[in-house]
């Protein structure tokens, strides 16, 4: 350790410090173009095979210029199942993420500041809630689902895409939470806040890039859940990954329809990452608390 | 916590007395859909599968329901390729998170350090794109780019490179599998470890840095022990999570070829819809339930509590 300080001081020594900040600025940023490489290259190849016409997606050697074709997506538009199932799950996941976040957030704020008997015992059973495998959980509530009449019921659904993402809220918030200093609400207390008030107007703003990270990947977790679909719905509540599988399901895969219904997928992701992306760049969460 | 002085109280309109309720047990409030919410989701699951693994078939009264005692895991374990899922299931936990875990903080380190702000929103939202490729699109994705005769990446390495590729589904599954997930699921700790680099005070980062701290004694003395919390909760769920890997898993080989990449979900999944043995496929949910929580009570007994939560 003690060499290596010793080598990089005196390195430092010899590049000036201009030339050493432009040469970890090129590091940089040829790590992370590399890496974007990696992520865009099979995207760019699902997004290309969506547009070439069925006989020229799997062409070898690959065609790199082509005539996009939008064919694939109106067809896939005129299958109203498509359409349906892909509201649907807009619907269902949206609603998820909302109901997830107003009961999650709140009980890992009280889970972080509160001295709770048993505290550790409480997140592990949180917890636990994750640790069974779908394929485990869906003979179960299906069972359930049969008995209450929420088979094939959107209800149903956004009840099991909460199931899936409550544990996640609380462990993450709390985490968020234990990071926000106690003095914050402290001070508005002092100030003649109520409680609530103090967690509304003062941790929640400071919590802001963890909820909204904590949403979008809530989002995610349910937006490509296939088993519960799988086996919950048939026909009325159907989301959109269970019409992807069913490309696979069959014979032989079509390709382009599914390279198509893969894309179409990604995109409501993109337009949340992009809307709350200001969020997730407002960064220090002390700084919004001392903005405002 | 202001306590109203007597006549002030006996003025108090109803909405008055509401108000106090609410902020009086704001906690229990807090708390209470929560735990409404968890022992519906915990309790049922498990009690039905731990039934089930006891079981000879399943019957929808109790009573009637024949039990066999440890059978269906003694039959799991002998002739269910429970053991051969485990170990495999295990290698692919364990290389998949170091990689996740490794991959994603150098990210979100090094894009927290990009200056323009332009540059550093661009990398954000486009490092997080791939976990919104559900599993079953990126292993049907993944089979048709892998493909050895018609595959778009053998080609490239063979056209570019003077090596021959891999048979990527055949040779190596396990490896594919692998770098699938990471592909898939990097994006996941980046996100984490990047709202977590973001909540460390600037303050604390500059007055290591007048110190004249070389850059890796500020992450390793500074940074990282004050997100330690998230790395830990993030690095924990993961872990959960890529335990019951499937879909990926089920689109890419379906456990083949043979049963080199049979995972415990896929081999639940088998015994359940394939075979038709509910019993089978419980009892391997069971053992594994409790080998996951006994895994994450001592991961969290001995890293997770000590000054990290108290």
């Amino acid at each position: 350790m003690a060499t290596s300080d010793e080598e990089a001081a005196i390195g430092s020594q010899r590049l000036d410090k201009e030339t050493r900040e432009t040469l970890v600025r090129v590091a940089r940023h040829t790590i992370l173009l590399g890496w974007s490489f990696v992520v865009l290259f099979p995207l760019y190849w699902l997004v290309s095979m969506s547009l070439k016409p069925p006989g020229q997606a799997n062409s070898l050697p690959p065609d790199w210029i082509f005539l996009p074709t939008v064919y694939n997506y109106i067809q896939l538009v005129q299958q109203s199942d498509f359409v349906a199932a892909f509201a649907n799950s807009v619907l269902m996941v949206s609603a998820s993420v909302v109901i997830v976040l107003l009961i999650g957030v709140p009980a890992a704020y009280v889970l972080s500041r509160y001295d709770i008997p048993k505290e550790r015992d409480v997140l592990v059973w949180i917890l636990s809630s994750r640790m069974l495998p779908p394929i485990a959980v869906v003979i179960p509530f299906f069972v359930i689902f049969r008995a209450l009449n929420l088979f094939d019921t959107r209800i149903g659904m956004v009840l099991m895409y909460v199931s899936i993402n409550l544990s996640l809220v609380v462990w993450v918030m709390k985490a968020f939470f234990d990071g926000i200093p106690e003095t914050l609400e402290e001070a508005a207390r002092v100030d003649g806040a109520t409680q609530f008030q103090g967690f509304r107007k003062v941790v929640l703003p400071a919590a802001k890039p963890g909820i909204f990270s904590v949403a979008i990947i809530s989002f995610i977790f349910a937006w490509i859940e296939l088993l519960f679909g799988l086996v919950l719905t048939s026909f009325e509540a159907v989301p959109v990954t269970l019409f992807v599988y069913s490309f696979i399901g069959s014979r032989s895969i079509e390709w382009s329809m599914l390279a198509a219904a893969s894309t179409a997928m990604i995109v409501p992701v993109v337009v949340f990452l992009i809307a709350v992306n200001k969020y997730l760049a407002a960064g220090l969460s002390f700084g919004v608390v001392i903005k405002e | 916590m202001s306590t109203p002085t007597q006549t002030e109280s006996a003025n108090r309109t109803t909405l008055a007395r509401l108000r106090d309720l609410w902020n009086d047990y704001l906690p229990y409030w807090f708390m209470a859909p929560m735990v409404l919410v968890m022992v519906m989701i915990t309790f049922f699951p498990g009690a039905y599968d731990l039934y089930l693994s006891l079981i000879a078939e399943p019957t929808f009264n109790v009573f009637e329901a024949e039990f066999v005692g440890l059978s269906n895991f003694e039959t799991a374990f002998t002739r269910g390729g429970a053991f051969h899922s485990f170990v495999i299931t295990i290698t692919v936990v364990v290389s998949a998170l170091a990689l996740e875990t490794a991959l994603g903080f150098v990210l979100a380190a090094l894009v927290a350090g990009v200056d323009s702000g332009r540059m550093k929103g661009f990398y954000r939202v486009l490092f997080i794109i791939p976990m919104a490729v559900a599993p079953v699109s990126l292993a049907t994705i993944g089979r048709i780019m892998l493909n050895s005769e018609i595959g778009v990446i053998p080609y490239v390495i063979e056209t570019a490179t003077p090596f021959a590729a891999p048979a990527f589904l055949s040779d190596v599954p396990l490896l594919t599998v692998i770098l699938l997930d990471t592909w898939n699921w990097t994006p996941f700790m980046f996100i984490i470890f990047y709202a977590g680099l973001s909540s460390v005070p600037d303050t604390l980062v500059e007055a290591s840095r007048v110190d004249g701290a070389p850059l890796w004694r500020r992450y390793v003395h500074v940074i990282i022990p004050y997100m330690k919390p998230v790395v830990f909760v993030a690095t924990l769920i993961r872990l959960i999570d890529l335990f019951r890997t499937f879909g990926v898993v089920y689109g890419l080989t379906n456990g083949g070829p043979g049963t080199a990449t049979q995972l415990v979900s896929i081999n639940i999944y088998e015994q359940m819809f394939i075979n038709n043995q509910l019993g089978v496929a419980a009892a391997i949910a069971i053992v594994y339930l409790v080998l996951v929580v006994a895994l994450c009570n001592i991961i969290i007994a001995k890293v997770g509590f000590e000054g990290v939560w108290d």
